[in-house]
């Protein structure tokens, strides 16, 4: 029996929110399906072999993409997985559904205002537009609903959070002496990091841009914005694979056959993806002017502590599936490996999603390094890397995951096992051809974010091949995650077509070999780990800021100190409190 | 067979990979493979694969994907 397996599928156990978590998915792969489509286009695009659209508009190609599937793809699975977690694991439905489709509405809500401006940008007759890429970089400006769909997204976000806490208090109030189940704990961890980082964007966006896309301030810090971006931008990383790890260490042990190697060593990296994961955006902005190296330096060495994390997962989720292909009967020092069910594309998609993370792992390392990453900015490399984790380690993980999760939401068999295979593989070697060629054309010198990389009267020097074939590898890679997507789209949409059956195994998750028992009561203090993150959050961020601000101002250089309407506020305030003293004396 | 033919397409697949990789590490070793040859190499050792798959394991061993789901 697996943990949090009462009776059932998910779907009997919690009838109301396995409806909520099929919405959250749905939404997902709507999501998913349209960024695919912009992925290959744009790829066309830039190796010249389709052009749908002239390259003035091909920031808004790249924006959809991004945005579709870097945020709503991702954010509405992972808020589903936790939905999950949590319920399952505290073996409780969630406290009000009311609220909870509130969450739902603001997110879907967010991401349609967003979704529809960037696409306003394809055709002159709708006077809207977002060509501003998924980091929306001032003085790139977007039409207003661009900014409020992505603060409203982002806020549902956080009430989704808040409702998985309200889930927990709840239940600790009815078992005050028991341990966080490891998925809710894992859930209300990233939660924590989630709120504290999307703080930064969440200024960004409601002070400065909102009210300097609609006029009532001239200007804005572009420095400081982007600052404030990247504070959340490197933690929003944390918050697409902390569901991947989730699932990489609850799920993948079961479907191996075996039980988790530790809960303590789960806790334990999560408290450190809670702690680590936000002061260290400013590794994104090595190349930025403004900021001074030793702040860099400071960033470049707490990035470097976030490898401790990811290396104990891998050391952990090798184990756990050695444990389980072990149950199943492989021996030997690798032979264990062929004893695991390679044949279900639920464990080989999580499983090759892992290995590629590995990968990701080497290439962030270069960009994690301040002197290496200056080879590398702002080239495909980077492209190449965030591919391999957002783009595998997550959304395979996923894809993969979602052949268990459907049954258990619906009722239903996975229409086709076989192709599910087929298709998780397919990412597989798609990514491989197209990750390894923008790796290696960055190193090139080939630039991201262009229509027209080819410059006159020069040419790149790849150190193996030539700029054709590796732009050949993009387009085959590119095509065969397309083809791969339109499978994945196809699969789900059979199987919610077909009937219910009684056969499905019951919801719950793997089992542990060190159980909580064995974790310090401390690792469960979240006010403790949540007070250090934000410690950490202010000595990283602190001077920075201060001297972004005091150099260039709030509203940046030449730009008034406050804007217009602030000092009309504030001088009408004065006259009050003026004139109600007078009275008063 | 000697694996699944689930295990055979895994096993497949990781050899993309890995031969994308050898072909630049070539390089680095002074031999310039181009994509026709990197194609060859693949062929060869899909081939190999496939035919160890299919031949009849000698030694009499337990057929491997006894056990695996």
């Amino acid at each position: 029996m697996s943990l949090g397996a009462n009776s059932g599928t998910y779907l009997d156990q919690f009838p109301d929110e396995a409806k909520l978590i099929r919405a959250t998915f749905y939404s997902s792969f709507a999501a998913l399906f349209v960024g695919a489509l912009m992925g290959l286009l744009q790829v066309l695009h830039r190796v010249d072999m389709l052009r749908l659209i002239p390259s003035e508009d091909y920031y808004s190609y790249l924006t959809l993409h991004a945005v579709l599937l870097v945020l709503t793809f991702t954010i509405f699975f992972l808020v589903g997985v936790f939905t999950w977690g949590v319920t399952t694991s505290l073996d409780r439905g969630l406290e009000d559904l009311r609220y909870t489709w509130t969450w739902y509405g603001l997110m879907a809500g967010g991401s349609l205002l967003a979704g529809i401006t960037i696409i306003g940008g394809f055709f002159d007759a709708i006077p809207l537009s977002a060509a501003v890429l998924y980091t929306f970089y001032a003085p790139l400006q977007a039409h207003p609903l661009f900014y409020i769909g992505l603060a409203l997204f982002i806020v549902g976000s956080w009430f989704a959070g808040i409702d998985w806490f309200r889930s927990w208090w709840a239940w600790k109030r009815e078992n005050p002496d028991e341990r966080i189940p490891l998925p809710t704990f894992m859930a209300l961890t990233t939660t924590l990091f989630w709120i504290i980082s999307s703080l930064g964007v969440a200024i960004s966006v409601v002070v400065f841009l909102i009210p300097w896309s609609l006029g009532f301030i001239d200007q804005v810090n572009a420095l400081l914005t982007r600052t404030l971006f990247w504070f959340f931008g490197h933690a929003v990383v944390y918050f697409w694979l902390m569901p991947a790890y989730m699932l990489w260490y609850v799920m993948l042990p079961k479907i191996s056959g075996g039980k988790l190697f530790s809960d303590p060593l789960a806790r334990v990296v999560f408290v450190l993806f809670l702690i680590l994961s936000t002061p260290t955006g400013i590794h994104h902005q090595y190349l930025d002017p403004g900021i001074a190296e030793g702040f860099k330096f400071i960033v470049m060495v707490n990035t470097m502590f976030l490898l401790l994390p990811s290396l104990l997962t891998a050391f952990t989720v090798v184990a756990s599936m050695e444990h389980g292909a072990r149950q199943r009967g492989g021996t030997g020092y690798f032979g264990w490996l062929r004893a695991l069910p390679w044949r279900d594309p639920v464990f080989t998609g999580m499983a090759l999603a892992g290995l590629m993370f590995a990968a990701a792992g080497f290439s962030g390392m270069i960009n994690a390094g301040m002197n290496i990453n200056y080879l590398v900015h702002n080239t495909w490399w980077v492209v190449g890397h965030f591919h391999l984790t957002v783009g595998t380690a997550v959304a395979l993980t996923f894809m993969a995951t979602t052949y268990w999760f459907l049954p258990q939401l619906t009722g239903k068999k996975i229409w086709n096992k076989s192709l599910g295979l087929a298709q998780v593989l397919l990412w597989f070697i798609g990514m491989t051809f197209m990750s390894n060629a923008m790796h290696r054309a960055g190193l090139a010198g080939i630039p991201r974010r262009t229509a027209e990389p080819q410059y006159s009267g020069f040419d790149f020097q790849p150190a193996a091949g030539s700029v054709a074939e590796l732009n050949m590898q993009v387009v085959i890679g590119g095509t065969l995650l397309f083809v791969s997507t339109v499978l994945f789209i196809a699969i789900v949409v059979m199987t919610i077509r077909g009937s219910k059956v009684d056969t499905l195994p019951a919801n719950g998750y793997a089992e542990t070999l060190s159980g909580p028992e064995d974790a310090p009561l401390v690792l469960d203090n979240l006010r403790l780990w949540a007070g250090i993150a934000i410690a950490l959050v202010v000595l990283a961020y602190a001077l920075p800021l201060a001297s972004i601000i005091s150099r260039g101002g709030l509203f940046g250089p030449g730009g008034s100190p406050s804007p217009q309407f602030v000092d009309t506020v504030v001088f009408a305030g004065q006259a009050i409190l003026d004139s109600l003293a007078g009275v008063v004396r | 067979m000697r694996i699944s033919r689930g295990g055979l397409l895994v096993v497949i697949a990781v050899m993309v990979p890995i031969v994308i990789e050898l072909r630049t590490v070539f390089v680095h070793l002074g031999v310039d493979m181009s994509i026709a040859e990197t194609g060859l190499l693949a062929a060869v050792m899909i081939g190999a694969l496939l035919a160890w798959a299919i031949a009849p394991d000698i030694r009499g061993r337990k057929r491997s994907n006894e056990g695996s789901e």
